[in-house]
């Protein structure tokens, strides 16, 4: 399975989603490997998400290759970046399209408390 | 718009021009003029001849900021005086920079022109300019069509074009545009030249298509100019100084509104020309806070885009953690390919506070608690993040330590130079630093989340908490951090706890922030208006005595227009009308001494010996927080404040103000009006 296919089917198993209760709006993720297209929408009513295989319409359309998909799905690919140098292309809601980037895995690591540096 | 001697800027939010008084643009690698966009400069080069000659400015008309008007005549300065020739560039900045270049023949030959423009794109990146890098890592290209100069930029998949095209025939060639012009005496000709800057996707889409939807002719920015001022209320009053003032930061502030492609069309501040023409967290939050009572359309919008991209996850490249607020956005290169941090940066410990500080004032003002609903789990994360994220040595205060140590922020708080934190006697404390200000800013967030908890979000436990948290912030900052021998709050504490014990102005916004015991203020106070730290033209950031001052230190002495509005607005929180007075007197005053626009900063010399405030060299203006300084100011010496469904008025005006009438104040009451006169029993 690749890292793609986990992220949504890891979003499908979550189902709601608290830190999206004000956001309503569809995703489609158009994702490109050579001439294959496989299409994902993701549906966000009030923080509870739904996953399908879809090409069907959307607030929001994501167009990647499926390297970077991959990438993405790692938490290795800074969205804001990538749509600026042109890897990531968004359409219509660019605001959900950010506010989705949070779904994007990186487990928070806790600060670190260690080693303090002296002055001069 | 001159700020850099000798410069005339053309602004429209992100996108401005800065060129010389003719008109011309002759860039080097490290000075900050051109044509830009989104932190690229698309012209480095725009330079127009006749007959072989450049051309010399008789007169500048930039009365509107998007519009810039040169009268020039060829030849150099001494050559002029009988010329026949004569023109005028029109200049206009919009999604694209159009200018129309007319020339005049008032001699009496029939005479031939040469009249050439020369052009040329680097597209460098704002930080290349600011670090002077000349290398770019992709490369340039230059088509040329019989219409058209088309130069571009290509790395990967990142592309970015001008395209110059003019409304009368001309031959085009890769280093510009040539006009043959045959004019009779008395006749004149005219073109059309426009700049079309792009921002191309690999699959021809241009990023910035939106912005032209914005701004479908040319009548739309001096419509939303207009519609912005009468928007605004109404000052009336016997100053010239401000009303001058006043005026021109509404409009300076208008300059500065830039639409973020993701808020379809909605506007947020730019915080200052020419190095900050983006979106920042602090400065952003803070110009919001200081003009709520005069163009609250900015506050939403700003809260909504920092939000959008509120922190989620822990980064050490971005210093981003959850719920944190972002510093710094940057569309750039340097941004795009993550050689700079800032697709955003989050590198600041006081945008996570003030988001929930502005939040609650801005509902204060305008009953918008949709707002409030909208943001909920938005304003809870960067609450959480305060006590999570930020408390690094688990003493409950917000710390900072970089974590990116290539391109990081040493200091994260306003004062965010290298040296801004010293103890008296010049030595550097060691990280993590917790800088004072920032801890006022946290009790008042737990305060005012509170307040929201209770009354929109319906959660009275969450906010029980909240007042406990800020009840114990309370009593150990005013334990921790009070120099009882000095009788003043340190700047900060080092990573082992000790007191950094300079005197600055940071303790002015404690007084703001309310975390002062009221039996503590008047030695705060009379340490702010002592001559160690007022300077007759305002409060010092660093105090005379200091080992790191110098009325020229950037957060080391020079005085700060913004810093002295909110230190204000403290002073009257605490009762001290006379002092605020004297502070809105005399930033107010120092404002007409920049033809009423305040800079970023000024010299911290002192008003007796200088008699003039003295000009900081790289001060940033127009400065959107200098712009709104104004605003608070005035809010100040009227004494408004929101109470309940009207707008409460307490006026205590300075000498200097005779008579203050505010009308038409927008709010959760409609409009009301304000009116102050100077009372002679007042100082």
């Amino acid at each position: 399975m690749t890292a793609t296919n986990g992220f949504f089917e890891r979003l499908t198993d979550a189902g709601q989603d608290p830190r999206f209760s004000n956001v309503c709006g569809s995703v489609r993720f158009d994702i490109r490997d050579g001439g294959h297209l496989e299409q994902w929408l993701l549906d966000i009513d009030h923080g509870r998400m739904r996953v399908t295989r879809s090409g069907g319409p959307a607030t929001t359309v994501i167009q990647v290759s499926a390297q970077v998909a991959d990438a993405m799905a790692r938490g290795e690919v800074n969205g804001l970046a990538a749509i600026t140098r042109g890897e990531i292309l968004v359409d219509g809601d660019l605001s959900l399209a950010l506010r989705i980037g949070r779904l994007f895995p990186r487990e928070p690591e806790p600060p670190r408390r260690d080693d303090p540096d002296s002055g001069t | 718009m001159r700020d850099i001697a000798g410069t005339v800027a053309c602004i429209d939010g992100n996108t401005f021009m800065v060129s010389d008084a003719s008109g011309d643009v002759e860039s080097s690698p490290a000075t900050p003029v051109g044509l830009f966009a989104a932190d690229t400069r698309f012209l480095s080069r725009w330079m127009l001849f006749v007959n072989g000659e450049c051309m010399t400015a008789l007169s500048v008309d930039d009365s509107q900021y998007y519009e810039v008007t040169f009268f020039v005549v060829p030849g150099a300065a001494v050559d002029y005086v009988e010329a026949d020739l004569s023109a005028i560039r029109r200049r206009r900045i919009g999604p694209d920079l159009t200018e129309s270049l007319t020339i005049f023949n008032y001699g009496e030959q029939d005479t031939e022109l040469d009249v050439r423009l020369e052009v040329a794109a680097d597209f460098a990146d704002i930080f290349e300019i600011k670090f002077d890098i000349a290398d770019k890592a992709g490369t340039h290209y230059t088509h040329v069509g019989p219409n058209e100069l088309r130069l571009g930029y290509r790395r990967a998949t990142y592309r970015r074009e001008v395209v110059v095209t003019a409304s009368e025939p001309a031959e085009f060639d890769p280093d510009g545009i040539r006009f043959k012009v045959r004019l009779r005496p008395g006749e004149q000709w005219s073109t059309r030249l426009q700049a079309a800057m792009l921002a191309l996707r690999p699959d021809g889409v241009d990023l910035r298509s939106a912005l032209r939807v914005q701004r479908p002719d040319e009548s739309t920015l001096p419509t939303s100019l207009r519609a912005w001022v009468e928007a605004a209320p109404t000052l009336d009053t016997d100053s010239v100084a401000l009303q001058q003032v006043y005026h021109r930061s509404l409009v300076d502030l208008a300059a500065l509104r830039f639409a973020p492609l993701s808020l379809s069309g909605a506007a947020v501040p730019a915080a200052g020309l020419p190095w900050f023409m983006t979106l920042f967290g602090r400065d952003s939050l803070l110009t919001c806070l200081q003009t709520l009572p005069f163009t609250p359309t900015l506050a939403p919008p700003t809260l909504r885009i920092l939000a959008s991209l509120q922190g989620a996850r822990s980064d050490d490249v971005l210093e981003e953690d959850p719920g944190r607020i972002l510093h710094e956005l940057r569309y750039g290169e340097s941004a795009a390919f993550e050689e700079q941090p800032h697709s955003p940066y989050y590198g600041t410990v006081d945008a996570s506070p003030l988001f929930v500080v502005l939040l609650d004032e801005y509902e204060r003002w305008s009953g918008d608690t949709a707002l409030v609903t909208e943001l909920e789990q938005d304003a809870r994360a960067a609450l959480a993040w305060i006590d999570q994220y930020a408390d690094l040595t688990s003493t409950g205060y917000i710390w900072y330590r970089r974590r990116n140590r290539a391109t990081g922020l040493d200091n994260q708080c306003w004062k965010d130079s290298w040296d801004s934190i010293s103890y008296a006697d010049g030595r550097l404390p060691g990280f993590p630093r917790a800088t004072c200000e920032t801890q006022g800013y946290a009790y008042d967030a737990k305060i005012r989340g509170a307040r929201l908890a209770r009354t929109v979000w319906g959660d009275p436990d969450y906010a029980d908490q909240l007042e406990r948290e800020a009840a114990s912030l309370y009593d150990r900052f005013n334990r921790d951090f009070w120099l009882e021998d000095r009788g003043y709050y340190a700047l900060a504490l080092d990573h082992d706890g000790t007191p950094v014990d300079s005197l600055s102005s940071n303790i002015g916004h404690l007084l703001w922030s309310g975390i002062v015991p009221p039996e503590r203020a008047r030695r705060v106070v009379e340490h702010l208006m002592g001559p160690a730290l007022f300077s007759g033209w305002g409060v010092r950031t660093l105090a005379e005595g200091q080992r790191r001052y110098n009325p020229l230190g950037y957060h080391n002495g020079t005085v700060w227009p913004f810093d002295n509005s909110f230190i204000a607005w403290g002073l009257r929180r605490y009762g001290f009308t006379n002092e605020a007075g004297r502070i809105a007197e005399s930033i107010l005053s120092a404002a007409t001494y920049f033809e009423g626009r305040l800079p970023e900063a000024f010299g911290g010399f002192d008003r007796d010996t200088t008699r003039y405030p003295v000009r900081y060299p790289t001060a940033g203006s127009p400065q959107a927080w200098s712009s709104g300084a104004c605003m608070l100011l005035i809010r100040t010496m009227l004494g408004l404040d929101p109470h309940e469904d009207h707008l409460a008025v307490a006026p205590a005006l300075p000498a200097a103000f005779g008579r203050i009438a505010l009308l038409d104040i927008p709010g959760r009451w409609g409009k009301a009006d304000a009116f102050a006169r100077h009372r002679p029993d007042q100082p």
